[in-house]
């Protein structure tokens, strides 16, 4: 019997690995570190520190993604209360740090203390969420009363980034929170009221925006609604990766030729604005190929939420697929000026240690969840 | 196996919901391609014509830096233009041109004149490249009217560091030095560019983000020869916020001059306050070395110099507080009641504790001593008894109360607390109790006992100002470019030690009698007129070195530290000072005159000889 488990729980899963998946997240990775390299080559000729940190955090997240492969699933359940209070207790931490900081150099930029246990919270909501929502699932529609305490776990993380202040993480975080709770069967009742609910924050956003929004905030949501509003400003970023993706035509001006990456400095074309670099170096084939290994995940990510042994599985999967889908949408539709300019990562492609190593907790439990869709315990 | 069926029969609810997120990621997807087709494809020759031809350039204006001042608005730290010759590789044209006329204004080779633009080439081509920097104006003048107009050529203006007091306060105001590219990843929000001179060292580091400013941007247009034909759209630059410091550099200036042993320190302070009037660390270092960029040589010749310049001794020099330390002894022997002013021990030159012989500095003995006779002629056997009766522990608890064993707490980043050992901490460092040795050493300031000069200092303004332990600080205020105070300075205090009146006021007596009477060891820091309080001390290096040794014969290395902490405060200008004289010899005979020339500065009383 004892034997039976084991094999069951190593061999048998092993054996259902979740390439397509893994394969996916890895070749993005790859291509982002392509085009950090190509991002930052004209920071300095010999300054190759991005790169590299890049390529480490890459090998700390492939060990991470077997290490959270060999564990059940099941596990993430168990704790996920715990992983949520944790990076509470983070978000806290940096926020207090933020604050201390800001008391001092207010005046310099508030941007500064944006540091990252955020996007790691994406991840825990996702978890507690599908704690909280799984045991119903697919047994019984979620009613109001349901919702009260899944409200307060995304509230007040996105409370938490909001004060940091970063405005694009608590949006997406939200996102996720009403895409997980829509996935997991609410009746009628409920999306009506979650509709309703929507349109009034919409108008109370709209009236009370003055008060609510930093002024860096509103400049850049005047400036999305008009990029010729501030062209030195924060038009200036929108109308250059606008002209840079454009310059990129059908096949792209080649890598390391991309004129407006070379010339023109974007402080963060590594990190939220790689993807022009990648629509101007590689052109529209390029940027084909890389949406498409994007749907493909998704479409993946949906089937296994869709074949999920339990409510947890199917929820997390979905919650962790919405992530991706949200990031790559605001992402790639604000570097097109389709959006405003929130500060939000594209998966795998954007540098960044926390960023890269979240997309590989998301690429490990999705793949989890899949591998382990056969195996049942009484 | 019910639980099978359990678990398979959840599995399969979820169909509507993944078939409304299908329609929402291929619609979504479908209209980020559509409007990346419209984008390439469609506007593309569109784009592609903004990115190459009628380029209008974004140019960095970067912002001048803040200017460091003393507490009467003399300029310690400024901002002064460099001017530089640079290319573009991409856009020069003519470089034939460059190579004729250049060389001879610049006064170099035009063999040396073509490997430059050779290796330019090589560069990235959008990047400039320095050619030259430091120009002087009239290479500027005779650069632009002859090549001004050629494309690819660019002569920048930048600002670089000019420190007009040279090494006066060197340590305090710190270096400048280009941005390395960790500072660089690690400040990305704050868009430094590669290249950009940020503070390395002291205050300029410490207050970088007030000192910086705030870049601006100019957009020119360029023609089709890469002319620039006008300026669409100009932000200016915003100049950083000014800081003024709490000293007085004239007085500053005079203790670094008066100061001329080889290597040590001077602190002082104002004791009500905790304002620094003096920082002083020696050796030390010409600020203006380091502006725009130092040489590898000077930089070799300050790093490998075995005196370390480039420490600040002030705050991060670590000695052995020697009897400047018996006033803690005695204070916690007050305070705790293992003696009382009146109690006596003799002294008999030496004391035995655990087989172990301990010495007085007077061979002979000082005979019966009460605490007011023990530390105005420092008898050492006194408080080898005092530190017995009251353990390592006790006098580590006072130790604290007067600040040493934390950082004072200035505005300086890399302070360093120095240590106060007690048994908590010798059982975890070397697994052993405390020994009624280590409390017997401690008792004097000796031992595993280490402080930096700012804490003896702070001890003395705490004595001086009866018990009230103030915050040492520095920074007098912050004013922005737009004459706005941003930060201004409050005095803080940092805790009431509380003692007993009567026990300061013995203390104070006592250290006054260190001067005035005529057996007192710091009788050389006597002036007329003025009441100065003081003790001496003379911190060991070596243990256990024989003292008959003259002086002169002692290796540099293995000479006592002289050590002198004073203090006046019976004048509505108060102060206190500690000097420490590396290798000096013994308190009162070395220390003590620098402390005396310097009082008598701060006072304007002519120096007269004793």
């Amino acid at each position: 019997m004892a034997y039976f488990e084991i094999h069951n729980k190593f061999v048998v899963s092993f054996g259902r690995l979740e390439w397509s998946i893994i394969s996916v997240s890895v070749i993005l990775t790859m291509i982002g570190i392509a085009l950090i390299y190509s991002a930052t080559a004209s920071l300095g000729v010999h300054d190759k520190t991005f790169v590299v940190k890049q390529i480490a955090w890459f090998s700390l997240g492939i060990v991470m993604l077997t290490a959270l492969l060999i564990v059940d699933y099941r596990i993430f359940e168990k704790y996920s209360f715990w992983i949520y209070l944790g990076i509470i207790v983070a978000l806290i931490v940096v926020w207090s740090i933020g604050r201390v900081t800001a008391g001092s150099r207010r005046w310099i930029d508030l941007g500064l203390m944006r540091f990252q246990p955020s996007e790691f919270a994406k991840v825990a909501v996702v978890l507690a969420l599908s704690r909280l929502l799984g045991e119903k699932f697919g047994s019984a529609p979620i009613e109001l009363s349901d919702l009260i305490k899944p409200f307060g776990i995304i509230i007040l993380p996105v409370a938490l980034v909001l004060v940091q202040p970063d405005l694009g993480t608590a949006i997406v975080i939200f996102l996720i929170g009403v895409s997980v709770v829509l996935f997991a069967g609410p009746s009628k009742r409920v999306v009506a009221w979650l509709f309703a609910a929507g349109i009034s924050v919409m108008v109370w956003t709209y009236f009370f925006s003055g008060k609510l929004l930093l002024d860096y905030q509103k400049k850049r949501i005047a400036t999305f609604l008009n990029p010729d509003y501030d062209p030195l400003g924060s038009g200036y970023h929108i109308i250059q990766s606008q002209i840079a993706i454009g310059s990129g035509g059908l096949t792209g001006q080649g890598f390391l030729q991309g004129a407006q990456n070379q010339l023109m400095f974007l402080p963060v074309k590594h990190t939220d604005f790689i993807f022009t670099i990648l629509a101007e170096e590689f052109g529209f084939i390029g940027c084909l190929i890389v949406l498409g290994l994007f749907a493909a995940y998704l479409f993946r990510g949906l089937s296994i939420a869709h074949k999920a042994r339990d409510g947890f599985g199917s929820l997390a999967t979905f919650g962790c697929i919405s992530i991706i889908f949200w990031h790559v949408t605001i992402n790639v539709g604000m570097v097109m000026g389709l959006l405003p300019v929130v500060g939000v990562p594209l998966n795998f492609l954007s540098y960044g240690g926390s960023s890269l190593l979240a997309s590989f907790t998301i690429t490990a439990l999705v793949a989890n969840v899949s591998m382990r869709r056969f195996n049942y315990y009484s | 196996m019910s639980e099978y069926i359990r678990s398979y029969d959840k599995t399969h609810n979820s169909r509507l919901q993944i078939l409304i997120a299908s329609a929402i990621v291929i619609m979504t997807f479908s209209i980020l391609i559509s409007k990346l087709w419209r984008l390439q494809l469609i506007e593309g020759e569109y784009f592609s014509e903004m990115s190459y031809s009628n380029r209008t350039r974004l140019l960095r204006l970067a912002p001048p830096r803040g200017s460091i001042t003393d507490c009467n608005g003399k300029i310690l730290a400024q901002n002064q233009p460099n001017f530089s010759l640079s290319v573009f590789p991409g856009e020069l044209r003519e470089p034939e041109k460059l190579i004729e006329i250049a060389p001879s204004i610049l006064g170099i080779s035009p063999e040396r004149m073509r490997i430059m633009l050779l290796n330019a080439a090589n560069s990235p081509k959008y990047k400039m490249f320095q050619l030259k920097r430091n120009l002087s104006i009239e290479e500027v003048s005779l650069l632009k009217s002859n090549l001004g107009d050629t494309k690819g050529v660019v002569i920048e203006a930048k600002p670089y560091r000019q420190y007009p007091y040279r090494e006066s306060l060197c340590h305090v105001l710190g270096t400048l030095g280009e941005i390395s590219s960790e500072e660089l990843m690690k400040s990305e929000r704050f868009v430094y560019k590669p290249g950009d001179l940020v503070g390395k060292t002291g205050i300029e580091k410490d207050y970088e983000s007030y000192l910086k400013g705030e870049e601006g941007w100019n957009q020119i247009e360029i023609d089709a020869k890469g002319r620039q034909i006008g300026t669409t759209n100009k932000i200016l630059p915003q100049k950083g916020a000014d800081i003024m410091l709490t000293l007085d550099i004239d007085l500053q200036k005079y203790v670094e001059q008066v100061f001329v042993e080889r290597a040590g320190s001077v602190v002082a302070l104002d004791p009500e306050t905790g304002r620094v009037l003096a920082l002083v660390s020696k050796p030390d270092f010409d600020l203006n070395l380091f502006s725009p960029s130092i040489s590898e040589r000077n930089w070799k010749n300050l790093n490998s110099d075995p005196l370390h310049p480039l420490e600040n001794r002030a705050i991060r020099g670590l000695y052995a507080p020697g009897s400047t330390f018996k006033m803690v002894t005695a204070m916690a022997g007050l305070s705790y009641g293992v003696i009382r002013p009146e109690t006596t021990f003799d002294c008999a030159g030496e004391l035995e504790v655990s087989n172990q012989t301990y010495r007085c500095w007077k061979q002979r003995g000082h005979g019966k001593v009460s605490l007011h006779k023990a530390l105005v002629e420092s008898c050492d056997v006194y408080f080898y008894e005092l530190g017995l009766s009251l353990g390592a522990d006790r006098i580590a608890k006072y130790a604290s109360l007067f600040g040493f064993g934390t950082a004072s707490g200035i505005e300086l980043s890399n302070e360093l607390p120095g240590l106060v050992p007690n048994s908590a901490w010798k059982q975890r460092r070397y697994g052993s109790p405390i020994k009624d040795g280590d409390s017997v050493t401690m008792s004097i300031g000796q031992g595993y006992l280490l402080s930096t000069p700012i804490q003896m200092a702070a001890m003395m303004a705490a004595v001086a100002n009866n018990g009230k332990v103030m915050k040492p600080y520095l920074i007098h205020k912050i004013v922005s470019a737009d004459g706005r105070a941003l930060f201004e300075n409050q005095p803080v205090q940092k805790w009431d030690t509380s003692f007993d009146y009567k026990h300061i006021q013995l203390l104070q007596k006592a250290l006054k009698d260190v001067v005035e009477d005529k057996s007192g060891t710091g009788r050389k820091s006597f002036i007329p007129g003025l009441r100065v309080h003081a003790k001496t001390g003379t911190s060991q290096v070596i243990t256990e070195k024989d003292r008959i040794t003259e002086m002169d014969q002692v290796p540099y290395h293995e000479r006592t530290h002289a050590m002198f902490v004073a203090y006046v405060n019976d004048r509505p200008k108060k102060i206190a000072l500690s000097v420490i004289v590396e290798h000096g010899g013994g308190g009162g005979a070395v220390a003590a005159p620098i402390a005396r020339k310097i009082l008598c500065k701060y006072y304007d009383i002519p120096e007269s000889p004793q």
